[in-house]
């Protein structure tokens, strides 16, 4: 059984006796003194300081979800930008004692805080036309990077007085940057609606979002005509027509990239083609699809190894990932 | 089945159902102290509660995806509920308004060298704990079916996860038989909604020098300590499958489903792992 909420809440309460390297962190707590808890589908969050500063420390909600954030969280604590806020995957961070009275250990993510303020109080102290610009830096950075945020959205951006910075990395991938577009184009609207009268220059074309799908609590964008959807039953694929192609079924799936599409079971994690048949199993901790390269770059046990495009494993598992250059820029 | 999510849309609903008798005041020791059993099961109720509340938190405020009843029972045939008001059912929305007391709890904190250290943490509390009179289990099970009955029967609910029971007592009924006990479990697991049948989980709690206990037992095991064991598992639900690998890791390697959702000569741990195990194993959005 995963941690649950109370077990976070009490390590938020006792961190010298449940944390292993935030120890002398600090819970920001209510005024009864109960650490204040946020949620988002797959995680829960709590502020705490630490250091003089001021992070969010969120607790996987089940193995699934340290999965999906996991991949993308290795690499971007690896980039050194202005535009990204430190991050950190701590193992086994927090302990407790379970049921039977064995020690169990669980891993947590550790995010900066940037200081600054919210994205809505940014709207009400700065002019429209100085955000839109830095939101623009940002676009502009995360394109570099080759980074897309996944999730991004007023909650998770904060605007430090110089500079846009995102927060939340749960859903970033790399490559596929422009899924980033539609909430870059929100954003945009929202400044322009509540942060005063745009200056010449800052209109830009309408927004077109695309297809407009219904009956699915999540959609991604069209890729290789093919979308990836969100259902109660798990995430799958329709057309751009709306029509099921991949019945929803995987805890989490990725966009399609020439023909392959990076996806997660309560099994592992595996690559499907355009049918959804798996080309490599849904047995790995970490399947990462390279389509510049056309290969995979697959982890299991803690070790990687490297597969081809049909599949097939091309070098041996070995600890040491970078000797495979697993993490050079995809 | 049981294969619903837990929305907005879809919210399900979760009952317990908790002994008041006299015999909930006998010690036994827990978190490293000896506490009544009345204090102990309303306070792992108290944290049942809170992390259903935070479950449902998300940026906007607390979602209603359960609907939520605590009722006690003890005395003459007495049955009431034990949240805040006079409601027996409330959105979890409504629970998260009520102002809980906030208590200070001293907890008992092992350090990494293997000495004992204390802590004083504050805690929300909404049930209080009562321990007095007998048993009228049979009673209260038919109260909790008629509740559930209606719930199922909201046109809102007929396509989400039903709901799920659990009885948390230490003893027997004295309200009636065993047949009686199991006659009204049985009418209970018969009501449900389009994904399944209402749950219902039996949870026996004991004190700590109790015989061998029984813990989500599977068909396997059918070698139960007495007759009060084996009426217990006749009248709890079959475990469906979305819980087996909760169940699997709280029992150990080589359990095998499916399991019965009861326990007998349970403790305070095993009552925690089985009230996790019943709420939150289940996908909520």
């Amino acid at each position: 059984m995963a941690a649950t909420l109370q077990i976070f809440t009490r390590a938020l309460q006792t961190p010298d006796l449940s944390f292993r390297t935030l120890g002398d962190a600090r819970a920001v707590t209510d005024a009864c003194g109960m650490p204040r808890l946020m949620r988002t589908t797959r995680f829960a969050e709590a502020e705490i300081e630490w250091h003089e500063r001021r992070w969010l420390l969120a607790l996987p909600l089940s193995p699934a979800s340290l999965c999906m954030a996991e991949r993308a969280l290795l690499r971007i604590g690896t980039l050194r930008s202005e535009w990204i806020t430190e991050c950190r995957l701590l193992r086994g961070e927090m302990v407790w004692t379970g049921p039977t009275g064995t020690p169990q250990s669980c891993d947590l993510l550790l995010q900066h805080l940037p200081e600054g303020r919210s994205f809505d109080e940014a709207l009400g102290c700065e002019g429209a036309e100085r955000l839109l610009g830095e939101l623009d830096a940002l676009r502009g950075e995360l394109r570099r990077l080759n980074l897309a945020h996944g999730n991004l959205h007023r909650g998770n951006i904060r605007w430090t007085g110089r500079r846009f910075v995102p927060i939340r990395y749960y859903d970033a991938r790399f490559g596929a940057p422009e899924r980033d577009d539609a909430a870059f184009e929100a954003l945009r609207e929202e400044i322009l609606r509540q942060g005063g009268s745009p200056q010449a220059g800052d209109v830009e074309a309408p927004y077109e979002a695309g297809c407009t799908l219904t009956g699915h609590r999540w959609t991604s964008n069209l890729f290789e005509g093919l979308i990836c959807v969100e259902d109660d039953a798990g995430y799958g694929y329709v057309d751009a027509q709306n029509r099921t192609v991949i019945p929803a079924q995987f805890l989490w799936a990725g966009d399609f990239r020439e023909g392959r599409a990076e996806v997660q079971t309560p099994e592992g994690m595996g690559l499907i083609d355009r049918q959804g048949r798996y080309i490599i199993p849904a047995e790995y901790e970490i399947v990462t699809y390279v389509p510049a390269e056309s290969i995979s770059k697959v982890r299991k046990n803690g070790r990687w190894a490297l597969f081809d495009y049909l599949g097939r494993r091309i070098t041996e598992f070995v600890d040491d990932g970078e000797r495979l250059g697993v993490w050079e820029e995809a | 089945m049981y294969t619903q999510s837990i929305t907005r849309t879809h919210r399900t609903a979760f009952i317990l159902l908790i002994d008041g008798s006299g015999s909930m005041s006998e010690r036994i020791r827990y978190r490293g102290r000896t506490m009544a059993k009345s204090e102990v099961v309303t306070d792992i109720t108290n944290g049942l509660l809170f992390e259903l509340i935070e479950r449902a938190r998300r940026s906007d405020g607390i979602r209603d995806y359960y609907d939520i009843a605590v009722l006690g029972y003890a005395g003459n045939d007495e049955v009431w509920p034990l949240l805040p008001g006079a409601r027996r059912m409330i959105p979890v929305t409504e629970l998260a308004e009520l102002e809980p007391r906030i208590s200070r709890r001293t907890i008992e904190c092992r350090m990494p060298d293997g000495s004992i250290s204390l802590r004083e943490v504050p805690t929300p509390v909404w049930v209080e704990a009562e321990a007095a009179g007998q048993t009228p289990m049979c009673e209260a099970l038919r109260q909790t079916r008629d509740l559930a009955a209606a719930w199922c029967a909201h046109p809102a609910h007929a396509e989400s996860f039903p709901p799920t029971i659990f009885n948390i007592t230490d003893g027997e009924a004295t309200d009636c038989s065993d047949d009686e006990l199991i006659a009204v479990c049985e009418q209970i697991r018969a009501l449900g909604t389009r994904d399944g049948n209402v749950l219902l989980i039996n949870i026996h709690i004991a004190a700590g020098d109790s015989p061998r206990a029984v813990f989500f037992p599977s068909e396997q095991e059918t070698d139960l300590p007495n007759r009060y064991a084996a009426t217990l598992y006749r009248s709890s639900s079959v475990m469906p499958a979305v819980f087996d690998e909760a169940i699997r890791e709280a029992k150990g390697p080589g359990a095998v489903p499916p399991f019965r959702g009861m326990s007998y000569n349970a403790s305070a741990d095993e009552l925690i792992a089985m009230l996790n195990i019943g709420s939150i194993s289940v996908k909520t959005e």
